[in-house]
């Protein structure tokens, strides 16, 4: 487990970067529930805190793509059409996998998160 | 030559110094295989879209489109040999490189007559373009410098052609003129492949 910050650190709907051992993790409070979880949108590996939160997704900021920050799913794949005219992306391209979630703890108002070493 | 040169020459020290300011060199490499890609490709959708802009207002842009695809094929050179630097490669097959590329594929719109159809798409490639360069500076910035001073020279020509477009689309006033020939590059010339260019 490692030390990120203090609880009071994480403001309500906030969505923070820290780096912990060279890793860049992002640690949120969506609605009072504290998250972390790696900072790298599993599409292109764009930063998540610089994304938005809408309802318990973070919206990356780079393609749109959405995912639940309670449960690390994948759960919209934004279309990067701007009109019916506009043709969609190959699938292959528009794969992606989920967030990599990072188990949380809470110890005397300080937060830790437990990265598996080989992540 | 065999890939036994560690015996020969130890570490490098260009990719040691930036793994000791913090540096994931995998997490690098693909950014920046990404960030090529999409310079790559784009380079290849916007001579379809060059293609298309016919007619008296698609003449009217031909050779803004021009200087931005030439300028993205520029940036797909400057940042290609620093791959290499750090241990990345691009991949054998093609195929496979698309489908890693860090922005969607600028497909020819069905409505491609309309040039403000047109516009939109290349607007869209830039400003993903802009993201995703201004994600290796962000990366690299006080850590790598030498990734560092490419991408962000490639920021700038993307910030420029971004703003090329938005004028294009709208009456926004601009200190834009034209480059002083095609694919110029004021910012990137001197940097990988581009030699000639400086
Ligand atoms: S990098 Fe996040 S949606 Fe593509
Ligand atoms: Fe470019
Ligand atoms: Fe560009």
């Amino acid at each position: 487990m490692f030390r990120v910050c203090n609880v009071s650190d994480i403001k309500e709907n906030s969505l923070n970067k820290f780096t912990i051992e060279k890793k860049d993790i992002l640690v949120g409070n969506r609605d009072g529930k504290l998250f972390a979880c790696d900072n790298s949108c599993p599409h292109r590996g764009a930063s998540l805190h610089k994304g938005i939160y809408k309802g318990n997704n973070v919206v990356c900021y780079m393609h749109g793509y959405e995912f639940d920050v309670l449960t690390g799913k994948l759960t919209n794949m934004k279309s990067w059409k701007k009109s019916d005219t506009w043709i969609e992306q190959n699938p292959a391209w528009r794969e992606s996998g989920n967030l990599i979630m990072y188990e949380i703890e809470i110890k005397q108002n300080e937060v830790y998160v437990k990265i598996p070493p080989n992540q | 030559m065999t890939t036994d040169y560690k015996e020969k020459i130890g570490e490098l020290v260009g990719i040691e110094v930036i793994v000791k300011n913090g540096i994931d060199v995998e997490k690098l490499r693909k950014l920046l295989l990404a960030g090529v890609g999409a310079e790559f490709f784009t380079y290849y959708y916007y001579t379809i879209l060059r293609m298309h802009c016919t007619g008296r207002d698609g003449e009217g842009i031909k050779e803004i489109v021009e200087d931005a695809r030439i300028e993205d094929r520029n940036h797909f050179e400057a940042m290609v040999p620093r791959l290499y630097e750090i241990g990345g490669a691009l991949p054998r097959d093609v195929r496979q490189f698309a489908d890693l590329a860090g922005c969607p594929d600028a497909f020819l719109p069905n409505d491609w007559e309309n040039v403000e159809e047109i516009l939109k798409v290349l607007l869209e490639a830039e400003r993903c373009a802009i993201r995703s360069w201004g994600e290796v500076c962000d990366y690299t910035a006080t850590k790598d410098h030498r990734t560092y001073g490419i991408a962000q020279a490639i920021m700038q020509e993307e910030i420029e052609h971004e703003a090329w477009f938005v004028e294009l689309l709208s009456k926004r006033p601009s200190g834009h003129f034209r480059r002083s020939y095609v694919g110029q590059s004021p910012h990137t010339k001197g940097h990988g492949g581009l030699q000639h260019l400086s």
